[in-house]
């Protein structure tokens, strides 16, 4: 199982003058779901379209178990892919959708007709099979895209931003059920995204993707709590990027080398009139800091407030347990930080 | 809860003057095709089927209508027969070729007729290809005048149906890009195509300037022989166009049945 079994060797895409993809190097292991997260334009769907042939490299190479899938045509790659539209026949009903791959490579009818009832199940859409596409939900149209993908065994399974066009509630049940789906099949799968919760909910391993640079990758834990450069502790969340001045105001001297540093928002403490928020504070390798509330953003189970620190404006999360009481915008409060949730960032690139 | 919006009177009457103005030339000519006698009368002295009789009679009418509707059925097959996988392949594969293209189709626009019947003449009555006043030039004319609407007509289809996405989810699930063509894009596109190709049956139907310059002496399509006839009977003109009329509002309906079918088909 840790052998890798999708290995990317030095893709480099250009468009034009524009480099897409900078010598990408990946590897994935059978039966692990990898995240391409990035902003639009960072190449993580051109990656993935390079992995299904539908973009041609101009540099590096691509291997799926033994066979090197370089030079050929997306047919005979073995590879399914869901597209963010989904890409459902409309001419063809369900089971017609789920069938045309089996058909395409000269399965029989029993065969295809077995093998769309089983997928059918999977989707828990079997009262639909005789529907157009047209006529289904956003959410069901998605699982029909991905029960066609996976009807041919494919031996990696793409997936391009399959949930953003769907409103937010049927995201977070697809995505569970796609999680769900990929865990018993075991299947190898790349999923693309720029939704950072998205990624952190469904991945084994995310990797975050710059410029055409994968700039970190590790397992949701590794890059949540221990993003390396101020790229990704910006897109990994609301993480607070302070430069080494503002640091140094917060927590004095004796932080280190680095130039920026990053605090996660629920690791401050809030001290306020009649509030003891934010755990065992105060303590004796706590740094207390007076501030004043900026404003205050209910989003529901957490308390976003922004709190400005000697000039330095923070983001800080509290849960919203109701407890404790709520500090009121212009309000004094004082900070309990925390130096050894600091986090030093390495340079951009480095 | 009424639904009906209100129409006040100051409406309805405007209304009724806009088609007034539009349908007034064709009663009139419908009412001088069945009279026998129209002169100091406000309505006809009598009526008659007879010029509608004699047009039938007429071995020329029924000809130049034959002439007219295999022309144009040429026409209109050879553009659809190469349009179709040029424009898709344009689409598809060479996006790039598309500003050219838009160029290019509108050219049938920007030229009067007049101008590329004589330009189309000069250059092809003498030299290698001597074709001038024969039908052959007549539809390689016809083929330029419907390019705007078959390029655009098939382009939309494409579009509309994401033919680019279909076709990679085609080919990744192992399908050769023939194969994707013929079980998927057509399909899709098809009633469009349709669509576009009665379309410009139509306009070809209707084509005078360019006809009548071109091979007006020598082939009768139905519009130059309307424009003879015009002269000999003003009673005999009217019947045959109102007979057109007929014919082009029967081809319309077609047409407008055929796209609400379509836009049914994709909205479930």
């Amino acid at each position: 199982m840790n052998k890798s079994y999708l290995e990317l060797q030095g893709i480099r895409k250009k468009f034009g003058d524009s480099t897409v993809l900078n010598d990408v190097y990946l590897s994935i292991r059978e039966g692990e779901l990898v995240t391409l997260l990035g902003p639009s334009g960072c190449g993580k769907s051109t990656l993935l379209r390079c992995i299904a042939g539908l973009t041609e490299l101009d540099g590096g190479r691509i291997v799926l178990g033994q066979q090197d899938l370089t030079n050929l045509a997306p047919r005979n790659r073995e590879v399914g892919m869901v597209f963010q539209s989904y890409a459902l026949f409309p001419n063809l009903t369900v089971s017609e959708n789920i069938e045309y791959g089996l058909k395409m490579r000269g399965a029989g009818k029993k065969e295809r007709a077995n093998r769309s009832e089983e997928l059918l199940a999977l989707i828990d859409l079997e009262d639909k099979r005789d529907v157009y596409p047209q006529n289904l939900s956003g959410g069901q149209q998605q699982r029909v895209a991905l029960a066609r993908a996976l009807a041919v065994q494919p031996k990696v399974l793409l997936l391009d931003e399959p949930l953003s066009a769907l409103d937010a509630k049927i995201r977070k049940n697809l995505r569970t059920e796609i999680r769900e789906i990929q865990k018993r099949l075991q299947m190898t799968t790349v999923f693309v995204t720029h939704d950072q919760e998205e990624a952190l909910t469904v991945s084994d391993r995310i990797c975050i993707m710059n410029k055409g640079n994968i700039v970190q990758d590790g397992t949701p834990e590794q890059l949540y709590s221990t993003p390396r450069t101020e790229f990704v502790a910006r897109f990994m969340g609301s993480y607070n990027v302070l430069t080494r001045a503002e640091a140094n105001r917060l927590f004095g001297d004796g932080i280190g080398t680095a130039e920026s540093f990053a605090l996660r928002p629920e690791s401050v403490g809030l001290l306020g009139e009649g509030m003891n928020v934010g755990g065992d504070v105060p303590s004796a390798d706590k740094r207390i800091v007076e501030g004043t509330v900026d404003s205050v953003n209910i989003l529901g189970n957490v308390i976003r407030y922004f709190v400005d620190a000697s000039g330095v404006r923070l983001t800080i999360d509290r849960l919203n347990d109701g407890r404790s009481p709520t500090a009121q915008a212009n309000g004094k409060v004082r900070l309990a930080l925390d130096p050894s949730q600091l986090l030093r960032l390495e340079k951009e690139g480095a | 809860m009424n639904m009906k919006p209100k129409v006040g009177w100051t409406h309805r009457s405007l209304l009724f003057l806009l088609m007034l103005y539009l349908l007034l030339p064709l009663v009139a000519t419908g009412l001088y095709a069945l009279a026998t006698n129209w002169q100091t009368t406000i309505l006809p002295e009598s009526w008659t089927l007879n010029w509608f009789k004699d047009m039938f009679q007429d071995l020329r009418f029924l000809e130049a209508l034959w002439t007219s509707f295999y022309l144009c059925l040429i026409s209109v097959a050879l553009s659809l027969v190469i349009m179709l996988p040029a424009v898709f392949v344009i689409t598809v594969y060479l996006p790039k070729l598309e500003s050219f293209m838009k160029g290019l189709v509108v050219l049938p626009y920007a030229v009067p007729g007049v101008v590329a019947a004589v330009g189309l003449i000069r250059t092809y009555s003498s030299g290698p290809i001597d074709i001038a006043g024969t039908a052959y030039i007549l539809i390689g004319a016809y083929f330029v005048v419907v390019l705007p609407y078959m390029y655009q007509g098939i382009r939309n289809s494409l579009l509309t149906v994401s033919a680019v996405e279909l076709l990679n989810a085609a080919e990744m699930l192992g399908a050769k890009r023939a194969r994707a063509f013929v079980t998927i894009i057509l399909p899709n596109i098809w009633p469009g195509v349709i669509i576009s190709t009665l379309l410009s049956f139509s306009v070809l139907f209707g084509e005078f300037v360019v006809t009548n310059m071109l091979v007006g002496g020598h082939i009768h399509t139905i519009q130059v022989y309307l424009y003879q006839r015009v002269s000999e009977s003003g009673h005999l003109a009217s019947a045959i166009a109102i007979s057109y009329f007929i014919f082009i509002m029967i081809l319309s309906t077609i047409l407008m049945r055929l796209g609400r079918k379509m836009n049914g088909g994709t909205q479930g």
